[in-house]
C-alpha cells in the first residue's frame, strides 16, 4: 500500500507507533505536526469516490468513502490535531502523544467510514484513546471522571453497534447512508450519535470530563467526539424534524448553567453544548444550505473553541487554575494570551468580521426561510446567551475584572504561536469566508455581509453587552464564588449511590427483623418445650418408671385374679 | 503591587487604561452612545427579514437587551436551588483537587 493511498486513519495509528522510535523533545514534537499536515494534504489530493474495499466475515467494508461531506471533516481535524499537537509542544508524556494520535485518526478513520460496522470501529476507538487525555492528569478525580466518561462513550458504541445489528436485520445493508426514524434500529443509532453529541439530558458526560483533562488534553477533546456526532447526525439523519427541536434546546439551557459555574473550562463545556445545538438545529431543518450551515459553523467552532480552551489552558499553565473565582487581572501580563481570548471570544458571539458571524447566519437564516419563528426566537435568545458567557465572562473575569494580585508570565512562545495561527484562521474566515463556503458539501448562494444583517446583528450583541454593564453596576450580576452546581450527573454521582446504600440499609434493618424475629420464636418454642418437658416441667411430674410399676403391679394382680377363678 | 507593575509588557501596559479611575465611565457611555447610534441605524435602510417583527426599528437591540437580563436574573434564581460546595461529591473529585504543579509551569512575569 502506497503512503498515499493509505487509509487516512492509518496513517496516524502507524505514526503513533513510530513515535516510539523518536527521542522526546523537539524532533518527537516535529514529527507531531509532520503527520496530521502529511494527512491533511492527502485527503486535499483525495479523490471523490469509494476509494478502499476490505472484506470482514462476509461484510464488505468501505473504508475510504470520500465526499465532499467527509473532506471538509477529515480537512478541519487534521487541523486541530495541528493545532493540538502545536499547543501541546512541551508535553513529554508519551501516553498523552499517543492517545492523541490514535484519538485524532480515530475521528477521521469514523469520517471516511463509509459503512456502520467501520464506523463503530473507530467509534469505539475514538472513546478508548480520548479518555488517556482525561487519566494523564493523574489525580483519583481524573480517574474516578475518566471512568464515568468511559462507561458512556463505550456504551453509545454498544448501542450502535445492537442498532447496526438490527438495521441489517431489517434493510441487509449495513451503508452509513441517510436514515429514517421508522425503526428500532434506526432509533438506536441516532441515540448513540445523540450521546456523542450531548443531546440534553444525555448531555452530562461532557460537562462532567472535559474540565477534568490535562490542559493540553481538553483541547483535543473539545474537537473530536462532538463533531464526529455532529458529523454522523449529517450524514445519517439531516431533515429529521425531532432535530430541530432537540436543537433549540440544547442551545438554550447549558446558558443558563454556564453563567453561574465557576470553573472557566466547565464554562466553555457548557458553550460547547450550546454550539452543538445551532449545529444540530441546522441538520434537522435539513435544507442543502442548513447543512452547509452546521458543517461551517462545525469548521468555525472547531478553531474558536479550540482558541477559548487554550487561552484559559495557558492560565492554568502559569496559575494552576482556571476558577473564575480565583482569577482576574491578567491582562497586564498575560495581554497576548488576552488578545487572542477576546479574538475567540468574539468568534463565538458572532461578531461580524469574525468566524460565527458568517457561520452562525447561515443557520439562522435558513430557520427562518423555513418558517420556524418560535425556534428562531429561542436561536436569537440563545446567541445573546453564548456572549454572555463565552464572550463576556471567559474574557472578563480572567484578564479584566478586579485584580486577584496574580502577575503570572506570559504563556510559552508554542502555546502562543498555536493560540495566535488559531485567532488568525477565525479573523480569516470571518473576513473572507469564500473559501471556507467553497468546501461545504452544497453550492452556497449567501451573502453574510449585508446592512440588515451586520446591523441586526450588532444591535443584539452591543444592547446584551449595555445590559451586562447596567448589571454589573447595579451590582445584579452573579458573583464569581467557589462552587459547584448540580446537573445531570447528579443523578449518577449521588442520587443513585445514596438510593443504593438506602436499599443496602433498608435490607440490612429487614435482615435484622427478621432474623430476631425466628430467633424469639425458636427460642420461645425451646423455652416452651423446655417448660413442658424439662425436669422441672409438667410431664416431668409424675415419673413414668413409677407408672410402670403401678401397671404391672395392676396386672400382676388382674393375671392373678383371671388365674384364681379360672 | 505598585512598584512591580513598572515593568509590565508593553502591551500589558497599554491595556492599564481600563483600570484607570474614570475608564469604567467612559466605556459604559461610549456603549451606551453606540447602542443609540445602532438604534437610530433601523432607520437609515430598508429592513427586510422573515418575520414581521424584524422590521420594528430597534427589535434586535430590545430583544438583546431584555432577555440577556432575564437570563441572568433567572441564572441567579437556578444558583438558588443547584448551588452545592465544592467538596459535594466527596474527595474523589476534580472540584476539590489542586491542578497537579508538576503539569503547570507558574512563573511570575518579572521572575
Amino acid at each position: 500500500m502506497m503512503l498515499d493511498t493509505m487509509p487516512t486513519a492509518f496513517l496516524f495509528f502507524a505514526a503513533a507507533i513510530a513515535m516510539f522510535a523518536l527521542p522526546k523533545g523537539p524532533i518527537r514534537g516535529a514529527f507531531l505536526l509532520v503527520v496530521p499536515l502529511f494527512a491533511g494534504w492527502q485527503i486535499w489530493n483525495l479523490p471523490a469516490g469509494n476509494l478502499l474495499q476490505v472484506g470482514f466475515f462476509g461484510f464488505e467494508l468501505e473504508l475510504m468513502r470520500v465526499d465532499k461531506l467527509a473532506r471538509v471533516f477529515g480537512l478541519i481535524f487534521t487541523l486541530a490535531a495541528f493545532l493540538g499537537n502545536l499547543y501541546a509542544w512541551h508535553i513529554r508524556d508519551s501516553v498523552q502523544q499517543m492517545a492523541t494520535l490514535v484519538y485524532a485518526g480515530s475521528a477521521i478513520g469514523a469520517v471516511f467510514a463509509g459503512d456502520l460496522i467501520t464506523l463503530f470501529i473507530y467509534w469505539e476507538g475514538t472513546a478508548m484513546a480520548s479518555v488517556f487525555l482525561i487519566w494523564a492528569r493523574g489525580t483519583e478525580g481524573a480517574f474516578h471522571t475518566g471512568m464515568r466518561y468511559l462507561i458512556v462513550q463505550i456504551g453509545s458504541g454498544v448501542i450502535l453497534l445492537v442498532g447496526t445489528a438490527l438495521f441489517y436485520r431489517e434493510t441487509g445493508s449495513i451503508e452509513f447512508g441517510l436514515m429514517t426514524l421508522t425503526s428500532a434500529g434506526t432509533w438506536l443509532i441516532f441515540l448513540s450519535f445523540g450521546i456523542k453529541a450531548a443531546f440534553p439530558l444525555l448531555h452530562n458526560w461532557l460537562q462532567d470530563s472535559y474540565p477534568a483533562a490535562t490542559i493540553t488534553g481538553t483541547v483535543v477533546l473539545a474537537t473530536f467526539t462532538t463533531k464526529l456526532a455532529i458529523y454522523a447526525l449529517a450524514r445519517g439523519y439531516a431533515g429529521t424534524e425531532i432535530l430541530i427541536y432537540i436543537g433549540a434546546i440544547m442551545t438554550v439551557f447549558p446558558i443558563f448553567f454556564a453563567e453561574i459555574e465557576n470553573d472557566l473550562r466547565r464554562v466553555l463545556a457548557y458553550s460547547l453544548n450550546n454550539q452543538l445545538g445551532f449545529m444540530v438545529v441546522g441538520i434537522g431543518v435539513g435544507s442543502e444550505m442548513a447543512i452547509n450551515g452546521a458543517v461551517a459553523h462545525a469548521v468555525a467552532h472547531i478553531l474558536y473553541k479550540s482558541l477559548l480552551f487554550m487561552s484559559v489552558g495557558a492560565v492554568m499553565f502559569r496559575t494552576g487554575t482556571s476558577k473564575a473565582s480565583e482569577l482576574g487581572g491578567l491582562y497586564r501580563t498575560m495581554p497576548r494570551t488576552a488578545i487572542f481570548c477576546l479574538v475567540g471570544a468574539a468568534s463565538i458571539s458572532a461578531f461580524p468580521l469574525f468566524s460565527g458571524f458568517v457561520t452562525k447566519s447561515l443557520v439562522l437564516d435558513q430557520v427562518a426561510e423555513n418558517q420556524y419563528p418560535f425556534i428562531w426566537a429561542v436561536l436569537v435568545f440563545a446567541s445573546a446567551g453564548v456572549l454572555s458567557h463565552s464572550g463576556i465572562k471567559i474574557p472578563f473575569f480572567t484578564f479584566f475584572a478586579h485584580d486577584s494580585g496574580l502577575r503570572p508570565k506570559e504563556a510559552p512562545l508554542h502555546m502562543q504561536l498555536a493560540m495566535g495561527f488559531t485567532a488568525a484562521l477565525s479573523i480569516y474566515i470571518g473576513v473572507y469566508p469564500a473559501p471556507l463556503y467553497a468546501l461545504l458539501p452544497y453550492p452556497v448562494e449567501y451573502v453574510p455581509y449585508t446592512v440588515n444583517h451586520v446591523i441586526a446583528s450588532l444591535q443584539l450583541l452591543m444592547f446584551a453587552l449595555l445590559a451586562f454593564a447596567v448589571l454589573m453596576r447595579m451590582g445584579i450580576h452573579p458573583p464569581e464564588i467557589r462552587a459547584i452546581n448540580l446537573d445531570t450527573d447528579w443523578v449518577y454521582r449521588k442520587f443513585t449511590p445514596s438510593i443504593l446504600v438506602m436499599a443496602s440499609r433498608g435490607v440490612s434493618v429487614l435482615w435484622t427483623t427478621c432474623a430476631a424475629g425466628i430467633n424469639s420464636v425458636l427460642s420461645g418454642t425451646i423455652r416452651q418445650l423446655y417448660r413442658s418437658h424439662g425436669p422441672e416441667g409438667r410431664m416431668a411430674r409424675v415419673w413414668p418408671t413409677g407408672s410402670m410399676v403401678l401397671w404391672i403391679a395392676i396386672l400382676l394382680a388382674v393375671t392373678l385374679v383371671v388365674n384364681f377363678l379360672s | 503591587m505598585e512598584n512591580r507593575d513598572e515593568n509590565l509588557p508593553f502591551l500589558g501596559r497599554m491595556m492599564t487604561w481600563v483600570d484607570r479611575p474614570g475608564s469604567a465611565n467612559k466605556i459604559f457611555w461610549a456603549l451606551v452612545v453606540v447602542c443609540i447610534g445602532l438604534f437610530l441605524a433601523d432607520f437609515t435602510y430598508k429592513k427586510y427579514g422573515a418575520f414581521a417583527v424584524e422590521s420594528i426599528p430597534g427589535f434586535f437591540g430590545f430583544y438583546g437587551f431584555v432577555m440577556f437580563t432575564g437570563l441572568i436574573l433567572l441564572s441567579k434564581a437556578l444558583r438558588v436551588l443547584i448551588k452545592r460546595p465544592e467538596d459535594y461529591y466527596g474527595d474523589k473529585a476534580v472540584d476539590r483537587e489542586e491542578y497537579p504543579a508538576e503539569q503547570c509551569d507558574k512563573v511570575d512575569y518579572d521572575a
